[in-house]
């Protein structure tokens, strides 16, 4: 249904009836606006599935929208809130959220605050993950923005400080934000999803998060740096098979010993280009199976992209993304696992080589074309695109994806 | 081809001018219910950015064009974006919750229009446009000394001839402010030298308030034969 409805809305687009505008109307004497994006995507690979969807065969299950409502109550004041829903292979699977709801109260430049359900600050591009027209790549690295655990950092339930500031003596401007809230993943997000090939369900996954980030506009022109620091409390709880008896299944549950991400990043525009370049490490150490055992991850990814914009309508880029793993089982699995330690493993590793085309035929319509040449493909026991479950027959160490994906904003 | 040479220099040179000309071309007006009468141009960025949302104590709202060429030269000028950039860091604000998407009007007269009749609105417009109704705000000079707060303005005299003849336009000076708050000296940087003889006359007798420093700043004043 979802679908038919979205394919109507694009075949309008490609007849030329529709034009896109953001809506606003007046409520109680104020300006209230409404704006929104969808985006549709086709993904081929020549070997591997990947991001859960049947992509060897190609595969147009990748697909989102969002609609956002927004209002200043008074000068300081604003709110607003915006309803999500996405479909990526197994992923999703068209169940809305609630993206962000947001209370703001702006004190002074440089303090404000947000309460309610609040996207979370976490690198360049964290927070406008979805937002595909804001982008030049179709998929942004997924050695930093994996975009099947998009819910592991998107948003959480709490509040922000956050302000901004200029520097004396010509040094540019500073700006920073702090936060701690709940983060609630939905069960049809990657983990989850990773675990139900061993037969565990889970019924809810997620906990504490909170961090700050600061990001400096520096002297020199267009150029910005960062860094980001989120820890995490994450509880996971659900059924498992019981290993005794395959008939049977029993309680499963698993939380955080250690759970927290660095991010450290720059971003420099000067006419035209722009280049990025972020690092991430996220370490992982969970006590599963209600603390029968643990394992550490370690996960790696860095970034370099540039962007440039040929004509109004055209803009090409290319990303080198590097990400690896490695894991470590102790207690009762430990026995069992063998250890994942080396990185230059395909099964350690996903080094993705991307060139993309990004046209905007109007304003509020473009399309992306964009190749992805990847060697590796990182199963591990934390999940970055590609799932045994898609790929019954084993993985291949390379793969090739073209990926077309065309969105709208308004 | 020599010729065809000289021809695409001259042509690279008339627009470099024209961009030039409608950078300054450009005027920041403000609704009086804004206090201040000089702003930064790191604060506008910061307030069209919506970093800053006060002057002076007095909330402050950007408002822009929606196109054109006024508003291609505030954005070179004062912002340091493209259309394009600016869209989407709107976009970003607007779709995580963060900020709004600016009042976009089709025309000076509309943005005048607005920031007259609208509580803190920020707008700019081409030199040329009539703003009755609005405050002008000078612009400081980007990087150079801090803000300081005019306490005593005297308006220039507009030549009569000159206002007869329609000779009108705008005259950028670099003041030299005096830590107590005198302007020690004026310096003609742009526009028709009588009237800018006329405006740094009266610039001369401007006091600001007192600052740490001496400090440097450059004001624009507009002579409107039309006014």
């Amino acid at each position: 249904m979802h679908r038919r409805i979205l394919g109507l809305v694009f075949a309008y687009f490609f007849a030329g009836q529709l034009t896109l505008q953001a809506e606003d109307f007046k409520l109680l004497d104020r300006d209230v606006a409404i704006h929104g994006f969808a985006s549709q995507g086709f993904v081929y690979t020549n070997t591997n599935n990947w991001l859960t969807m049947n992509t060897s065969q190609g595969s147009a299950a990748f697909t989102d929208f969002g609609v956002n409502v927004s209002t200043s109550v008074t000068d300081k004041l604003r709110v607003g809130a915006q309803l999500y829903d996405r479909n990526l292979g197994q992923l999703g699977q068209y169940h809305p959220s609630l993206d962000w709801a947001v209370a703001d109260y702006r004190f002074r430049s440089w303090f404000g605050i947000r309460g309610g359900k609040v996207k979370t600050t976490l690198g360049l591009y964290t927070d406008t993950q979805d937002l595909d027209f804001l982008h030049a790549f179709a998929l942004l690295p997924q050695s930093v923005y994996p975009t099947d655990l998009r819910e592991a950092t998107i948003a959480h339930l709490g509040g922000d400080v956050y302000g901004s500031l200029p520097l004396s003596h010509g040094l540019g401007g500073l700006a920073y934000t702090a936060y701690a809230g709940h983060r609630s993943d939905s069960v049809y997000s990657g983990y989850p999803y990773l675990l139900s090939q061993f037969g565990t369900y889970l019924k809810s996954y997620g906990g504490l998060q909170y961090g700050v980030d600061l990001r400096w506009r520096t002297p020199v022109k267009g150029l910005l740096i960062g860094a980001s620091r989120m820890n995490e409390d994450i509880t996971a709880r659900g059924s498992a098979l019981n290993p005794f008896d395959p008939l049977d299944r029993i309680s499963y549950s698993e939380y955080s010993k250690a759970d927290w991400t660095n991010q450290f990043y720059a971003q420099y525009t000067v006419g035209k280009l722009r280049i990025d370049s972020e690092y991430r490490r996220y370490l992982r150490d969970q006590v599963l199976y209600s603390g029968a055992s643990e394992n550490v991850c370690d996960v790696r990814g860095w970034y370099v992209s540039g962007a440039y914009r040929i004509t109004k309508r055209l803009e090409l880029g290319s990303y080198y993304s590097r990400y690896t793993v490695t894991s470590v089982f102790g207690g009762a699995l430990g026995t069992l696992i063998p250890k994942q330690t080396d990185t230059s493993l395909p099964a350690n590793h996903i080094y993705d080589k991307v060139i993309t085309a990004r046209v905007d035929l109007k304003k509020f319509w473009d399309v992306k074309v964009e190749g992805h040449f990847m060697n590796g493909y990182a199963y591990s026991t934390y999940p970055d695109g590609f799932y045994p479950q898609v790929n019954p027959q084993g993985f291949k160490p390379n793969t090739n994806a073209l990926v077309v994906k065309t969105g709208v904003n308004f | 081809m020599k010729c065809l040479k000289t021809l695409l220099v001259a042509a690279g040179l008339t627009i470099f001018a024209s961009v030039n000309a409608l950078a300054a071309d450009v005027k920041v007006i403000a609704n009086s219910s804004v206090k201040a009468d000089t702003i930064s141009a790191a604060e506008l960025k910061r307030v069209f950015l919506e970093e800053k949302i006060s002057l002076d104590g007095t909330h402050v709202e950007p408002i822009l064009e929606k196109d054109g060429p006024v508003h291609e030269a505030f954005l070179q000028e004062y912002l340091g974006l493209s259309e394009d950039d600016l869209q989407a860091y709107y976009s970003t604000l607007v779709f995580t919750g963060r900020g709004f998407m600016p009042k976009a009007l089709g025309s000076d007269a509309e943005v005048v229009a607005y920031v007259a009749r609208t509580r803190g609105a920020i707008g700019y417009v081409s030199r040329a446009t009539s703003v009755e109704g609005v405050k002008t705000l000078a612009i400081w000079v980007p990087g150079s000394s801090p803000e300081r707060k005019l306490i005593t303005r005297v308006e220039p005299d507009y030549p009569e001839t000159l206002k007869r003849l329609n000779i009108c336009g705008t005259v950028r000076l670099q003041v030299s402010i005096s830590a107590k708050g005198n302007v020690e000296d004026v310096e003609l940087l742009g526009g028709n030298p009588i009237l800018g003889e006329s405006a740094a006359a009266a610039v001369k007798k401007w006091v600001y308030a007192a600052g740490r420093s001496r400090t440097i700043a450059e004001i624009s004043i507009l002579f409107d034969a039309q006014r």
